[in-house]
């Protein structure tokens, strides 16, 4: 792989956000995702080389180590952060056109559920694989998920809750989605949320962890 | 958020400290009990009663309460900013401070419910009464939709906290929950396998709190 983008990678993983960022102390004063990706593109390198090579593997190998319990939230949020750096050069080209994404993705947790730090965490991964995020927030309604899938029209949508009550409104909200979106793919996760109460209420997916909704997104895209 | 001593990367440690420093700094902890008697345990059903207002507390808790005399129901609260400030550094791109700001409220929380439960236990010491370790709703098979019932002993936006429809509290860095009182009961050691909670983040991961390896359900235990 080009050096530069091998360097650039390490950055993303790493979560080295920029020069004047001091962390992580072993990467201080060095240049940072922020500045490589600039001259990854001023040296004629393609937004979708950059994210094909270095910033979506990166951002997979974090979602690996911490499936694996080799690095916790903290270090994800790090790297998400620098990538995010990143895509400040990124954007415009998913603006244009000239850079497609994979896919999009809407996200929300559901109604009379307001806990987001699970959802968030999940967005940042699957966007960090290369998929543009609609997040619909927390206690979020049937209808606003509907609406979204509409407006979206070949979207994956994944629901979150925390709360054993609050399964009562995703199986409500999958029940509707379904009905008017017979086709629609449907991810579900939370804490107490498991495989078989996916099943039983119709979604398509269960994943306990961020890396898990990448693969299967991957397997879709 | 699982690294052991020492091993956390920069700069989590002195977020941590900031943030820490910053929610102690604004006073919004309030912890309160409210010691009911008498209670009817009916072993039959797993069933706790006072007041009239009968709690399906299920087995687990159940084995643990049964010798209760009374039962003090409390609620705790860190107060609305550490979920506001979470909230509002991620939305800002300060992912990890708006991280440390959620966990950090939970560990506020539970420890004025440590705090809460230790003033408990001496005030009814002094009395000749031991006390249970602390119960949720939503934990140990205890149904989560039970905290209306609980709620109905609080007046109205008690300690600032509020219940919706769904059961959850507002603010979100709250917990609920009763403690039995009475002689023959005791403080057992808690101990993973006697949660349900097959995917706990927690499960089986030694406590590195004060009390010691025996409290290994740190994000709220039941205990
Ligand atoms: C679309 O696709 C996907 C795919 C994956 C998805 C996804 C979507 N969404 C999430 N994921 C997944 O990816 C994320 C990253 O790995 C993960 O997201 P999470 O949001 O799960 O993970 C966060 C990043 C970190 N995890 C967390 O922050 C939650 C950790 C645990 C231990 C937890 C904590 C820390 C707390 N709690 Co409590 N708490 C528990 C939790 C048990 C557990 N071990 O998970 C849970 C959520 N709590 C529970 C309960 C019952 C409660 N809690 C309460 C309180 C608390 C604290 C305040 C002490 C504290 C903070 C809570 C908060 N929300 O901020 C109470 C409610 C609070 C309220 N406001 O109403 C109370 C009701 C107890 C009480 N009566 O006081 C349980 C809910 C289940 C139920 N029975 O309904 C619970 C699962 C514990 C259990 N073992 O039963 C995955 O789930």
């Amino acid at each position: 792989m080009n050096q530069l983008l091998e360097k650039l990678s390490t950055c993303v993983e790493y979560g080295k956000v920029d020069l004047k960022s001091p962390y992580p102390p072993a990467m201080k004063d060095q240049e940072g995702a922020f500045e490589l990706t600039r001259q990854a593109l001023d040296a004629g390198i393609s937004p979708g080389n950059i994210l094909e090579e270095a910033l979506i593997p990166a951002m997979s190998r974090v979602g690996q180590k911490f499936s694996r319990n080799e690095i916790f939230v903290p270090q994800m949020l790090m790297a998400a952060k620098a990538m995010s750096s990143s895509m400040i050069h990124i954007t415009p080209y998913y603006l244009s056109g000239e850079t497609k994404r994979r896919g999009t993705f809407i996200i929300g947790t559901v109604k009379g559920d307001l806990h987001d730090i699970g959802k968030n965490l999940v967005s940042m991964m699957i966007e960090g694989a290369g998929w543009e995020i609609i997040d619909l927030g927390v206690d979020v309604s049937t209808e606003k998920f509907i609406e979204a899938v509409g407006n979206h029209p070949g979207a994956v949508i994944g629901l979150s809750a925390l709360l054993t009550t609050t399964m009562e409104n995703m199986r409500r909200s999958v029940a509707e989605l379904r009905e008017k979106f017979p086709d629609l793919k449907i991810l579900v996760g939370g804490a107490p949320v498991t495989a078989e109460f996916c099943h039983k209420i119709g979604a398509d997916h269960y994943s306990p962890d961020p890396q898990g909704a990448v693969e299967y997104l991957k397997q879709l895209s | 958020m699982g690294y052991s001593r020492g091993a956390a990367p920069e700069p989590l440690t002195e977020v941590i400290g900031e943030v820490s420093e910053d929610l102690i700094s604004l006073g919004d902890v309030r912890a309160e009990y409210i010691i009911f008697t008498p209670v009817k345990c009916n072993s039959f059903i797993k069933t706790v009663e006072t007041e009239g207002v009968v709690f399906n507390v299920k087995p687990i808790i159940f084995s643990q309460v049964k010798k209760a005399e009374e039962v003090a129901l409390f609620i705790c609260t860190a107060g609305p900013e550490a979920g506001e400030r979470s909230r509002r550094y991620m939305k800002e791109g300060d992912l990890l401070r708006g991280y440390v700001y959620d966990v950090i409220g939970s560990e506020v929380v539970e420890n004025a419910a440590d705090r809460m439960q230790e003033a408990l236990r001496a005030s009814v010491a002094a009395r000749g009464m031991n006390i249970t370790n602390r119960f949720s709703p939503g934990y140990c098979g205890w149904d989560v939709a039970e905290q209306h019932k609980l709620f109905s002993f609080f007046k109205d936006n008690y300690c600032g906290i509020t219940l919706t429809a769904s059961a959850l509290m507002n603010p979100i860095k709250s917990v609920s929950g009763f403690i039995g009182i009475g002689r023959e009961v005791i403080y057992a050691p808690y101990n993973c396998s006697m949660c349900d909670d097959k995917n706990c983040l927690y499960r089986g991961r030694k406590s590195t709190r004060s009390e010691g390896p025996d409290t290994s359900c740190t994000g709220f235990r039941s205990v």
